[in-house]
């Protein structure tokens, strides 16, 4: 059977993202034992799978970080290697790490363009050119009205933001580079009820834009109200894959667990 | 009133410095002694600018004062034998960023901290002035095309501010306002953040490490020619000076980061203050004491601003 989206996208359209017979072994440890994924555009496809299922050890593959020991990936039906995070990055597929990702101390607008800052020539000298600060402050904040984050002060540190603010200055970056494909790796643990709520609805306003989310995710309820899909994961093998349409969190947890629904 | 004091504090407690010794000794305030401060100043502002560059991509050059007497030294050696002006300041500035991009590579390639690479370097530059010198100082009448480069004015103000101010300026304008200049500042306030965001972080602190060699170089250069000597171990005093300078610096105007301002700032309220405890009578070995009282002092000052980073990362979420 086909998953459901798929039959909504079209099924002679190439997948945006397409992982065929993905293995990674760390030493003599097999993280992923040949993983088949397809990535439809406009899906928010969650990964789900217990501790050291392998979530992790794919999204570093998917976003550049490492490279498959095994497997080939396409982008768009073309077969393509992800040398690093720049890389994926170029080619549309941003990964949002969290605070791994950001630099506290400085500002909002310097976090959203931060290794991409836009510059202007000073005094009309070609090689002259200076960073565009007022530009990078406003586009940043176009960005985060964008997803609907209202801040005042785009010179404002990151570190004085809430943990949802902070993520939407994360995403900002991802929509500075225009990404296609948008990874999220746990973007709601260790935060509370309203801010995990707020990063949910930019996922959502995420796919409003048409752009597509790969969400791992712990919390089945955050999975079965955000996404439209769900991949499970089990000791590096993909076990189920299911539209969410239908699903609780609570069948979720049992599928999680065993492999199968109830 | 609190952030104002945060930001402004220091600055102001050195203001207040320079009034209390214009009003307690008035060989102080005299246009003259100030000059002497400012020429003072320059030399260690310039060499402390390198150390503030290094720490911005979170390096400590430790080696800044003893590649500084090197490139002084193989400077003076030229000139002393004779040889142009220009080559006599290219070698002694290819010297100092040689030894910066030698530091830069043992942490970058090698990754040997910087605190050990630095200080390795510090004793490698020490015994090869001693050894171009055999422990003399070399000590002449210098063609005054040299000696001009630290010792003329220009307009009134000496040359050696106006090399401060190009200098100064020039790093003002490439820390705050160009590509490279915030990609150096990003590796040092989140290194994994910068490498994730296609920043080349080896890069910045070979950058880094490679300009604070240079400014050593010229300090070097600079401190030759005001003197016309070169002793294998002249800027030697300057060390804890510059880093004083760095340190007290960042308790100003952006508390808890490296700056160019407040750099500049701390290197001439420490020297006004040095000059003016001896023109009070105090002994020599006062500045010392109270120079490591501000360097230890600056850091638990600015260590709220660090904390609080630190405290924010601890607090949030990672996988
Ligand atoms: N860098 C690594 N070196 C060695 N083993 C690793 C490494 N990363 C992951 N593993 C192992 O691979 C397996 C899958 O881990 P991971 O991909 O992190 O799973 P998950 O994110 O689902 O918890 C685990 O057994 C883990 O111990
Ligand atoms: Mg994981």
């Amino acid at each position: 059977m086909q998953p459901a989206s798929r039959i909504m996208e079209g099924a002679d359209e190439a997948p945006l993202l397409s992982l065929r017979a993905i293995t990674k072994t760390y030493g003599a440890v097999e993280a992923l034992k040949g993983v088949d994924i397809d990535v439809h555009a406009g899906e928010v496809l969650a990964i789900c799978g217990d501790n050291g299922a392998g979530k992790s050890s794919l999204i570093r593959i998917v976003s550049g970080a490492q490279e498959p020991t095994g497997g080939t990936i396409a982008l768009r039906g073309e077969p393509i290697r992800l040398r690093s995070p720049q890389d994926a990055l170029q080619r549309g597929v941003a990964t949002i790490y969290q605070d791994l990702a950001l630099a506290p101390r400085l500002s909002i607008a310097q976090n959203v363009f931060l290794g991409s800052e836009l510059t202007r020539p000073v005094l009309g000298l070609p090689f002259a050119r200076l960073l565009d600060k007022r530009r990078m402050a406003e586009e940043a904040r176009g960005y985060l009205q964008r997803l609907a984050i209202d801040v005042a002060d785009m010179t404002t540190p990151v570190e004085r933001l809430s943990g949802g603010q902070r993520q939407a200055v994360a995403i900002g970056r991802a929509l500075r580079w225009d990404a296609e494909l948008i990874i999220m790796d746990e973007p709601t643990a260790a935060l509370g009820v309203k801010e995990t709520a707020q990063v949910l609805d930019l996922i959502r306003r995420l796919r409003a834009e048409g752009r597509t989310v790969i969400l791992i995710s712990h919390n089945m309820a955050d999975v079965v109200s955000v996404a439209t899909r769900v991949v499970i994961l089990k000791s590096g093998r993909k076990v189920t894959e299911e539209p969410t349409v239908g699903l609780d969190a609570d069948t979720l947890a049992h599928m999680v667990m065993t492999g199968k629904k109830p | 009133m609190r952030h104002f004091l945060s930001t402004y504090g220091t600055a102001l407690a050195g203001l207040a410095i320079v009034i209390f010794f214009a009003v307690a000794t008035p060989a102080f305030a005299t246009p003259g002694n100030l000059s002497i401060i400012l020429k003072e100043t320059s030399f260690l502002a310039i060499l402390a600018l390198g150390f503030a560059l290094a720490l911005m991509t979170a390096e400590l050059d430790l080696s800044i004062a003893e590649v500084a007497s090197l490139a002084a030294v193989i400077t003076g050696a030229l000139v002393h034998a004779g040889q142009p002006v220009w080559i006599a300041v290219a070698a002694g500035l290819g010297a100092g960023l040689l030894c910066g991009v030698a530091n830069g590579l043992a942490v970058t390639s090698l990754r040997v901290p910087s605190l050990i690479a630095t200080l390795g370097t510090a004793a490698v530059a020490k015994g090869l002035a001693f050894m171009i010198t055999q422990g003399v100082a070399f000590v002449g009448r210098w063609p005054t095309g040299f000696t001009g480069l630290a010792r003329g004015s220009l307009l009134g103000v000496p040359n050696l501010v106006w090399w401060l101010v190009g200098v100064a300026a020039t790093i003002f304008v490439f820390v705050n306002w160009t590509r490279a200049g915030s990609h150096l500042v990003a590796t040092g306030e989140a290194e994994e953040a910068a490498r994730l965001a296609g920043i080349r972080t080896a890069r910045m602190k070979r950058l880094g490490l490679g300009l604070s060699g240079l400014l050593a170089g010229g300090t070097a250069v600079l401190l030759a020619a005001s003197v016309s000597s070169a002793a294998p171990n002249m800027a030697g005093d300057h060390f804890l000076y510059a880093i004083a300078a760095v340190l007290l610096g960042m308790t100003m105007f952006t508390p808890g980061k490296p700056n160019v301002i407040g750099t500049l700032v701390a290197a001439f309220t420490l020297k006004a203050l040095g000059n003016g405890l001896i023109l009070l009578g105090a002994a020599y070995y006062v500045q010392d004491i109270v120079l490591g009282l501000i360097i230890v002092g600056s850091v638990a000052l600015s260590a709220a601003a660090m904390r609080r980073a630190a405290f924010v990362k601890k607090l949030s979420f990672r996988t």
